[in-house]
């Protein structure tokens, strides 16, 4: 009789283990999560090989050519689409870089204005990466920002000032809204939209926003401009007087403008970690509640199937390096706009412990669902115990840390801004290997935008 | 009893699981002349065909009546009427909709037969060739001039501006929409005619 209780007991073990390696598997091989889809992507913009950073983002978002946008941009794909866009704008393509962030930034926004009550339960129940993506400030400011420079480039104040007006809604919804203040991305944004309007002949407006350049350490190469504007308009303000204090506006003469802006390196971006819990509550337990921490060591007591899956912060890349920029064979003096790694990684500071309790909270979860499987086959069923732990292996499998960023937004932004006599001029801008270089016509009162974004 | 329930839930939890994994899938590409719902939803808050025939609808029943049109109906010859891009001071690319509006306009005012319309590739070409090849875009400051240049007595051009906010659960943007026909000799407004158009997401 016992005999006979255990085959049959073996007999559908093995059915219940092979139904659940069928099950499983293709999760646990497929949901490497979003670093994982993009890991081609890095290596090949490690070698310095944009073109094929292209064609393997293309190959993640199934489409055919940089030109094709995924039929599906609600999700994940629109953070691959924002990927996509940069490295066009290191490219050199504009127009498609430029489609590639309109059709991110309307996705992005949506997923934001999507998330719900059920996204924060998914993330603490299921899956680090079942919520909808909510895009970090800086993210969202920096859309509008290389956008903005995308249209400069083209010559088409029209869309620049679109993009300076979407840049301006967000900077107001985090001021007003969610009392976020002075992202260091608006330091470059504003540049952008102050030359943008200076340029459209909006003087007041250019003014405005040169002063809340000003606010930001750098962007010196505003002083001559704030000079040359202001008679011409009637906004001030205490920085924009400090400007003023004691300089003579410059005269006229027969010179033309170019703006030059080099990003380098890469953000970090975030990788997936899986340590086991009595790790995780040493490196973790000022982050955790003193009643999860309980469950949680009570957890570790057990030693069986207890790993918490998490992302973190991979370093950057090229922040050190310093960038070129040579104008007929003279070096012009580029000052930093911005640090975005560092932006990065302040805002990681501020969700770093709210992740990690919610991992330790999937974990928590996890144990009770199996306790719950225990419970419902009997406390001495050998069924149930194997179905408990096949359960908890099951969602730590499917549990897949979110390691969604935009990855390819560049370490740090450099600008500078130079007149030149009318003629023709050789530009060389170069940075970590990557170079362009550029014939440009200069005449009176002209204006041009040379960029430069290696994402190596 | 007991074995049977939990032999029943193992039995069930792969196939709920694979169900859950295939959720969501599967897209098809729709005509619209099959299913005229499709362009029923608003999809963002950028214009779409039906915000720019409410408003063209509105915009153009309001300029048959006008005493402009009265004029244009009784000149003989019909005056020459130039067609310019319409201002976009909004936070939205909405040029090539824009473009549409203008395009509907057009083919308005033609089909009235009250009018000449210039055709807006010699347009582009005048634009050219008042701005310098470098700054190729339309100037509204320069509207007059590039009407004078082609031979157009009045021209038809228009304003959109937007109030666009964002709070934690929405974003709204509120259009305003500028129509009118100016005088390109005096500069006098004609006719101008106002519609509001307002998109959001939430």
């Amino acid at each position: 009789m016992r005999s006979r209780l255990l085959e049959t007991g073996g007999r559908h073990l093995q059915r219940f283990a092979a139904a659940l390696a069928l099950v499983v598997t293709p999760w646990v091989v497929g949901c490497g999560g979003h670093e994982a889809r993009t890991l081609k992507m890095r290596t090949a913009l490690d070698a310095g090989n944009a073109k094929a950073a292209i064609e393997a983002v293309n190959e993640e978002l199934d489409v055919k050519s940089g030109k094709d946008l995924p039929k599906d941009i609600k999700g994940d794909n629109a953070i691959l689409v924002l990927d996509r866009a940069s490295i066009q704008q290191g490219l050199i393509d504009f127009p498609l870089s430029k489609q590639d962030f309109e059709a991110a930034d309307k996705s992005i926004d949506m997923l934001d204005l999507a998330r719900n009550a059920g996204d924060s339960i998914g993330e603490y129940v299921f899956s680090g990466s079942s919520g909808r993506y909510q895009a970090p400030p800086y993210e969202k400011l920096m859309i509008n920002t290389l956008n903005m420079l995308n249209y400069l480039e083209t010559r088409d104040l029209n869309g620049a000032r679109i993009e300076a007006r979407r840049l301006s809604v967000m900077q107001k919804y985090y001021r007003d809204t969610l009392d976020k203040k002075d992202n260091p991305v608006l330091g470059l944004g504003s540049l952008l939209a102050g030359f943008t309007y200076e340029k459209s002949g909006e003087v007041d407006e250019a003014l405005r926003y040169y002063d809340e350049a000003l606010a930001f350490t750098g962007f010196q190469t505003i002083g001559e401009s704030v000079r040359r504007l202001a008679p011409l308009g009637s906004y001030r303000s205490p920085r924009i007087a400090a400007v003023l204090k004691g300089e003579e506006k410059p005269g006229d003469d027969d010179t033309g403008e170019v703006l030059f802006v080099v990003g380098y390196g890469r953000v970090a971006h975030k990788i997936s970690n899986r340590i086991p819990i009595g790790l995780a509550l040493t490196y973790f337990s000022g982050a955790i509640s003193p009643n999860d921490r309980v469950a949680a060591n009570k957890i570790a007591a057990q030693g069986l199937v207890t790993w918490v899956n998490f992302p973190s912060l991979a370093p950057g890349r090229g922040k050190w390096d310093i960038p070129s920029c040579r104008l007929d064979n003279e070096y012009v003096q580029l000052e930093e706009a911005v640090d975005v790694d560092t932006q990065v990684r302040e805002e990681w500071k501020k969700i770093e412990g709210k992740i990690i309790v919610s991992a330790i909270t999937r974990l928590i979860a996890r144990f009770a669902v199996g306790q719950g499987i225990q419970a419902a086959a009997g406390k001495d069923s050998v069924i149930g115990l194997v179905a408990s732990l096949g359960a908890q292996a099951t969602l730590t499998a499917l549990d897949t840390p979110d390691t969604r960023s935009w990855e390819t937004l560049p370490a740090r932004i450099a600008v500078a801004r130079v007149r030149l006599p009318a003629g023709r001029h050789r530009v060389v801008v170069d940075a970590r290997g990557w170079a362009r270089t550029q014939e440009i016509a200069v005449e009176k009162g002209s204006w041009q935008v040379v960029s430069l974004m290696a994402l190596r | 009893m007991k074995l049977r329930f939990t032999r029943r839930s193992f039995a069930a939890l792969p196939f709920a699981l694979l169900t859950l994994n295939t959720l969501g899938c599967g897209k098809e590409v729709v005509r619209g002349s099959n299913d005229p719902s499709i362009d029923n939803n608003a999809l963002s808050t950028g214009l779409d065909k039906d915000d720019i025939q409410r408003a063209l609808k509105e915009t153009l029943n309001n300029l048959r009546a006008a005493p402009v049109m009265n004029e244009w109906r009784s000149t003989n010859p019909p005056p020459n009427v130039a067609i310019f891009p319409i201002q976009n001071s909004t936070s939205e690319h909405i040029d090539s909709m824009l473009d549409a509006l203008l395009g509907e306009a057009e083919s308005w005012l033609v089909e009235s037969g009250t009018v000449q319309v210039i055709s807006r590739e010699r347009q582009t070409q005048m634009i050219r060739e008042v701005e310098g090849q470098q700054t190729a875009a339309f100037n509204p400051a320069h509207a007059a001039k590039y009407g004078k240049q082609l031979g157009a007595k009045y021209f038809i051009t228009g304003k959109i501006s937007g109030n666009d906010e964002r709070s934690e659960d929405m974003r709204r943007v509120q259009y305003f929409l500028f129509l009118q026909v100016i005088d390109v000799e005096t500069s006098a407004i004609k006719w101008q005619r106002k519609t509001y158009i307002t998109k959001a997401i939430k």
